[in-house]
C-alpha cells in the first residue's frame, strides 16, 4: 500500500480503512481469500489530486496488463488494430518488439512493421552478421501500446486542450481542435504517438474506446490467441484484470519517468525500455 | 512526412521526423529578435552610447524578425486553421500554451516602442513629404494625432523608459520560455535539461548580436558610408562577452551528460559523434566558438590597435561563423533530440528535404522576408538616424533640422 | 494629459482588440468545453461514435454455425474467426442490406466482403518456429521439411490447409496413411 506516489499519510490512513472494513474476512480466509483492494497498486491508489478518478470501487477505473511470458509473436493484435482503427502504413497504435539476447551479450531488438507480419521469416531480422549462426540464449514477445498514464505528459504538454482523459482513465485525442503541433508525440516517452497524415492530428491507442463504451473487449485483446493481453474494470475486484493484478508482480515501463502507467506488464526484463 | 530508412531498433511512431526544419527555424528568428532587442535596449536603457548607431536599426530588426516568428510554426502545424486555439483555450499546464500570450505581449511591447521611438518623424513625414499618397499612411502611423510638442515627447519618453525595461525581461522571457519547451521533455533525454532555456537565451543573444553586426557593415559598405569604429568595437565585445557564456553553459550541459553517463549516454555517444558531428564538434564548436573566440577577441583585447578595415572584416566574417554556430546549435537539439529513437536502441538516418512546404528552401525564403520588411520600412521611415539622414528625394526641398531635446537626446535623434 | 492624446488612441486599439478577441472567443470555443475538465465535453461521445468494426467469433457462429461448432469445440478456438479472416462488420452489412442483387450476385458480394485468407500465411503467424516463441506452442522451423517428413510433395502452391483442417487443426489419413485434402467450409 504505501507507494513513492501517495503521501504517508493518504495511503496509511486508506490502509487502515481497508483493513477495518474487510478485517474480519482476511483474518478468517487470510490464505485463502485475497482480497484485490489491498493488493492495489500505486497506480490505482486514490491521490488527494486526482480522487475521482482513482477512486477504487467508485465507478469503472479501466487497466490493461500484458503478460509478455504468453505471448508468442503473431503480430494478430496488430493486424487488428490497423483494420478495427485504420491506422494508416507507417504508423502503429500496437506493436509487438522481439528480444533476443546472445551469449556474449548481444540484445537484439526487432519489431519489422510492428510486428503485423509475424517475425519468424526474413529479412525482417535487423541482426549483426557475425550472429547470424550463434545460437541465442533466450528471448521473448513485449507487446506494447499507450501507456494510458495517470500523470500524463501527453496531456501535459498539449496547448489547445485536445488531449484529455476520460472519467474512466483512458487517454483520448479529441480530432477537431487538435492543431497538429506534435509537442504531444515528443512529450510521450513511449513512442505511443504520432501524427496520423490522414487527419494531420495526433493520434493513438484509444483502448479501442468506441469498443469499451459498448460493452465489448478492445480489438487487440480479442483477437491475442495467447491470452497476453487482459483489459478490465480495475475498481471492480471481481474483474479478471483484478484478479490477475492480485496473484501477480508487475512492472511498468520507465517506471523512473513517474508517468504512473496504466498499462502494467508481467514478466518485464530490464532489457525492456 | 518521411518513412526514414533506420539503423537498430526504432520504436515503430518513430521512424518519421515530426519536427523539421521549420522548428529549427522558430527559435532561430526569435533568437534573432531577443539578441537585436537586447542591442537596443543596451543603448536606451544601458545608455552604452557606442550602440547608438544601431539602435533604432536593432529595433526594426527585432519588430521585422518578430514579425514572421510565427511563420514556421504555422507551416507546420498540421491544422494551421485552428492556430488561435492556443489562445482561446489555452491549456494552463503545457509549455507550449503560453506562447500566443507571451508573443503578442511582446510584439506588442516591440510595436509601441519602435512608434514611440519614430512618432516624432512620422509626423514631420506627415507634414513634409513629397508623396501625397503617403500622407494617409503616415496619418495612419500617427493615429492620427501630430502632437510633437516638447511636452508630448516628455510624456513619450516616460513611456519609453517603462516599456524598455519591461521590455528587456519580456525578450528574455519570449526566448528563455522557447528553450523552455525543449527543455521540459523528460521523455527525451537530449533535451531534458534546466541548461536549455539559458543556453537558447544566450545563443539567441550571440546571433541577434551578429545579424545586427553583419547587417550594419555590410550596408554602410553598400551605401558608400563610414563604419562607425566604436560601434562595431561595441558589437564585437558584446558578441563576444556572450559567446563565452554560451558556449561555455553548452559544453557544460555536454560535459555533464556524458559525466553523469545514464542509461541515455550510450545513444546519446553515438549520437554526437557520428550523426551530430559534423554540425556540432566542426560547425558548432570549432568554426562558430573558436574560431569567432579568437578573432573577436583579438579586436577585444588589441582593441584601437587593429586596423579599422580588418577589424569590420573581423565583424563581417565572425558575425556569419556565429549565425552558422547558433543555427547549427538548434539544429543539434531539434534535430539531434529526433535523430536517435526513444526505444534509445536505434537512429534515423535523417535526409534534410530541400524542396516541399516544410523544405529547405521554404525555410530559407521565411528568413528572407523579415530583410523585404526592413526594405519597405526603410522606405517609408529613417532607418539608421533622424529624419535628417533619410534619402532627400523623399521629401520636399528642405529637410526639417531639429534640435535634440536637452537631456533626451538619445530617444529623439 | 493634455499631450498624451495618441496614448489614448493607442489604449482605444487595444480595448478594440482585446474586447474583438474576447468576442470572437466566446463565439469561437464549444459550449461544453471545459466542463468537467480541460477539453471539449462531447469528443468523449464522438471518439465512441465509430462503429466496432470486430463483430467476434459469436456473432459469426450464429450463420456460420457448422464452422463455429467446430472451431469452438476443436483444439485451434484460441484464435478468433477475424484473425485470419479480417473484420466482419462489411460483411454482415452485406447480409443486413435489403437488396434486388439475385441469389448468386449477393454471395459474390458477401464473399468479397471478407478476407479469404491464403491457407499458408496466416498459419505462419503462430506456427512458423522462432527462438522466442515458448516451446509449449507447436512451430515448425520450415514448411518443406515439414511436407516430406510426411510423405508429402512441397511445391510452391503446397498450403497448409491442403493437410491441415484451419479451424480444427484436424489432418484426416487416407487407407495409405496419406493425408485427405480436408473439407474446410460446408
Amino acid at each position: 500500500m504505501i507507494s513513492p506516489h501517495t503521501p504517508d499519510d493518504v495511503s496509511r490512513r486508506a490502509f487502515l480503512e481497508t483493513v477495518a472494513k474487510t478485517g474480519g474476512q482476511s483474518f478468517l480466509f487470510g490464505s485463502l481469500f485475497v482480497n484485490t483492494a489491498m493488493l492495489r497498486l500505486p497506480q490505482d491508489v486514490a491521490s488527494p489530486k486526482a480522487k475521482s478518478e482513482t477512486e477504487v470501487g467508485k465507478g469503472v477505473v479501466y487497466g490493461f496488463v500484458v503478460d509478455t511470458t504468453k505471448c508468442i509473436g503473431c503480430g494478430s493484435c496488430v493486424r487488428a488494430c490497423r483494420a478495427e482503427n485504420g491506422v494508416p502504413d507507417g504508423y502503429n497504435r500496437t506493436w509487438v518488439e522481439q528480444y533476443t539476447f546472445y551469449p556474449d551479450g548481444e540484445v537484439v531488438v526487432n519489431s519489422p512493421n510492428g510486428g503485423e507480419n509475424g517475425f519468424a521469416e526474413p529479412p525482417t531480422r535487423n541482426m549483426p552478421a557475425e550472429l547470424e549462426k550463434v545460437q541465442p540464449v533466450r528471448g521473448f514477445f513485449v507487446p506494447k501500446l499507450c501507456n494510458h498514464c495517470i500523470d500524463t505528459p501527453c496531456i501535459q504538454v498539449c496547448p489547445v486542450g485536445a488531449s484529455f482523459k476520460t472519467p474512466e482513465g483512458v487517454v483520448l485525442v479529441d480530432h477537431e481542435r487538435c492543431v497538429g503541433c506534435a509537442y504531444c508525440v515528443q512529450a510521450c516517452p513511449f513512442g505511443s504517438r504520432y501524427l496520423n497524415p490522414e487527419t494531420n492530428t495526433a493520434d493513438k491507442c484509444t483502448w479501442c474506446h468506441h469498443r469499451i463504451t459498448k460493452g465489448l473487449l478492445p480489438a487487440c485483446v480479442v483477437s491475442c490467441p495467447a491470452e497476453a493481453r487482459i483489459f478490465g474494470n480495475v475498481s471492480d475486484p471481481e474483474s479478471k484484470i483484478s484478479r490477475i493484478l492480485a496473484t501477480n508482480r508487475v512492472q511498468v515501463l520507465k517506471s523512473y519517468l513517474g508517468t504512473r502507467p496504466r498499462t502494467r506488464y508481467i514478466g518485464l526484463d530490464s532489457e525492456v525500455i | 512526412m518521411h518513412h526514414f530508412i533506420t539503423e537498430g531498433y526504432v520504436l515503430p511512431n518513430q521512424q518519421h521526423i515530426y519536427w523539421t526544419v521549420m522548428i529549427v527555424l522558430y527559435p532561430y528568428i526569435t533568437g534573432i529578435v531577443a539578441g537585436a532587442f537586447i542591442i537596443s535596449s543596451l543603448h536606451h536603457v544601458f545608455d552604452k552610447d557606442e550602440l547608438k548607431p544601431v539602435s533604432r536599426f536593432a529595433m526594426v530588426m527585432a519588430f521585422a524578425f518578430l514579425l514572421f516568428a510565427t511563420l514556421p510554426l504555422l507551416n507546420h502545424l498540421g491544422h494551421p486553421e485552428r492556430a488561435l486555439n492556443i489562445m482561446f483555450t489555452p491549456n494552463l499546464t503545457s509549455a507550449m500554451a503560453g506562447f500566443g500570450f507571451i508573443y503578442s505581449t511582446y510584439l506588442f511591447i516591440l510595436a509601441v516602442e519602435i512608434w514611440l521611438v519614430y512618432r516624432v518623424d512620422i509626423v514631420h513625414l506627415y507634414n513634409e513629404t513629397r508623396f501625397p499618397a503617403l500622407k494617409p499612411v503616415y496619418w495612419l502611423l500617427a493615429l492620427g494625432v501630430l502632437d510633437i510638442s516638447e511636452e508630448a515627447k516628455v510624456v513619450d519618453h516616460k513611456v519609453m523608459v517603462f516599456l524598455a525595461s519591461i521590455g528587456i525581461p519580456a525578450a528574455c522571457g519570449l526566448h528563455g520560455y522557447v528553450g523552455f519547451i525543449f527543455g521540459a521533455i523528460k521523455a527525451n533525454p537530449w533535451w531534458a535539461s534546466p541548461l536549455m532555456p539559458v543556453i537558447f537565451l544566450l545563443s539567441a543573444i550571440v546571433s541577434g548580436v551578429a545579424m545586427v553586426m553583419i547587417c550594419y557593415i555590410i550596408i554602410q559598405w553598400f551605401n558608400g558610408r563610414e563604419v562607425d569604429g566604436a560601434c562595431v568595437s561595441a558589437l564585437i565585445e558584446t558578441a563576444w562577452y556572450f559567446l563565452i557564456i554560451d558556449v561555455a553553459l553548452e559544453l557544460l550541459e555536454l560535459i555533464n551528460h556524458a559525466y553523469m553517463a545514464n542509461e541515455d549516454w550510450t545513444i546519446l555517444k553515438t549520437l554526437v559523434t557520428t550523426k551530430l558531428f559534423v554540425s556540432m564538434f566542426i560547425i558548432q564548436i570549432l568554426l562558430g566558438s573558436v574560431v569567432p573566440f579568437l578573432a573577436m577577441g583579438a579586436v577585444v583585447v588589441f582593441k584601437q590597435r587593429i586596423p579599422a578595415a580588418v577589424r569590420n572584416v573581423i565583424g563581417v566574417v565572425c558575425g556569419l561563423l556565429l549565425l552558422a554556430q547558433v543555427a547549427a546549435m538548434r539544429w543539434n537539439v531539434v534535430m539531434g533530440g529526433q535523430m536517435f529513437s526513444k526505444s534509445l536502441r536505434g537512429f534515423l538516418n535523417f535526409e534534410v528535404d530541400l524542396g516541399g512546404r516544410e523544405g529547405l528552401f521554404a525555410g530559407l525564403f521565411i528568413l528572407c522576408l523579415p530583410f523585404v520588411v526592413i526594405f519597405v520600412f526603410s522606405r517609408l521611415l529613417p532607418l539608421w538616424g533622424a529624419v535628417d539622414t533619410f534619402p532627400k528625394a523623399w521629401m520636399k526641398e528642405k529637410p526639417p533640422v531639429r534640435q535634440p531635446l536637452k537631456g533626451f537626446s538619445k530617444f529623439s535623434s | 494629459m493634455r499631450h498624451a492624446g495618441h496614448f489614448l488612441r493607442l489604449v482605444a486599439l487595444v480595448a478594440v482588440a482585446v474586447v474583438g478577441f474576447l468576442f470572437v472567443r466566446s463565439q469561437v470555443v464549444p459550449k461544453d468545453f471545459g466542463v468537467t475538465g480541460h477539453f471539449r465535453l462531447s469528443a468523449i461521445a464522438d471518439e465512441g461514435k465509430r462503429e466496432a468494426r470486430h463483430i467476434g467469433s459469436d456473432a459469426c457462429a450464429e450463420c456460420h454455425d457448422d464452422i463455429g461448432k467446430s472451431w469452438k469445440t476443436g483444439k485451434h478456438h484460441t484464435p478468433q474467426c477475424e484473425n485470419c479472416h479480417g473484420p466482419g462488420l462489411m460483411h454482415t452489412k452485406v447480409v443486413a442490406e435489403e437488396s434486388t442483387t439475385a441469389y448468386p450476385d449477393k454471395i459474390l458480394k458477401l464473399k468479397n466482403a471478407i478476407k479469404r485468407p491464403t491457407g499458408i500465411q496466416e498459419c505462419k503467424w503462430c506456427h512458423l518456429r522462432t527462438f522466442e516463441r515458448p516451446s509449449t506452442l507447436k512451430s515448425i522451423a520450415n514448411v518443406e521439411a515439414h511436407v516430406s517428413e510426411h510423405k508429402g510433395t512441397f511445391t510452391k502452391d503446397t498450403k497448409c490447409i491442403d493437410c491441415h483442417n484451419p479451424h480444427t487443426t484436424l489432418v484426416t489419413f487416407d487407407a495409405k496413411g496419406l493425408p485427405v485434402k480436408p473439407k474446410i467450409a460446408p
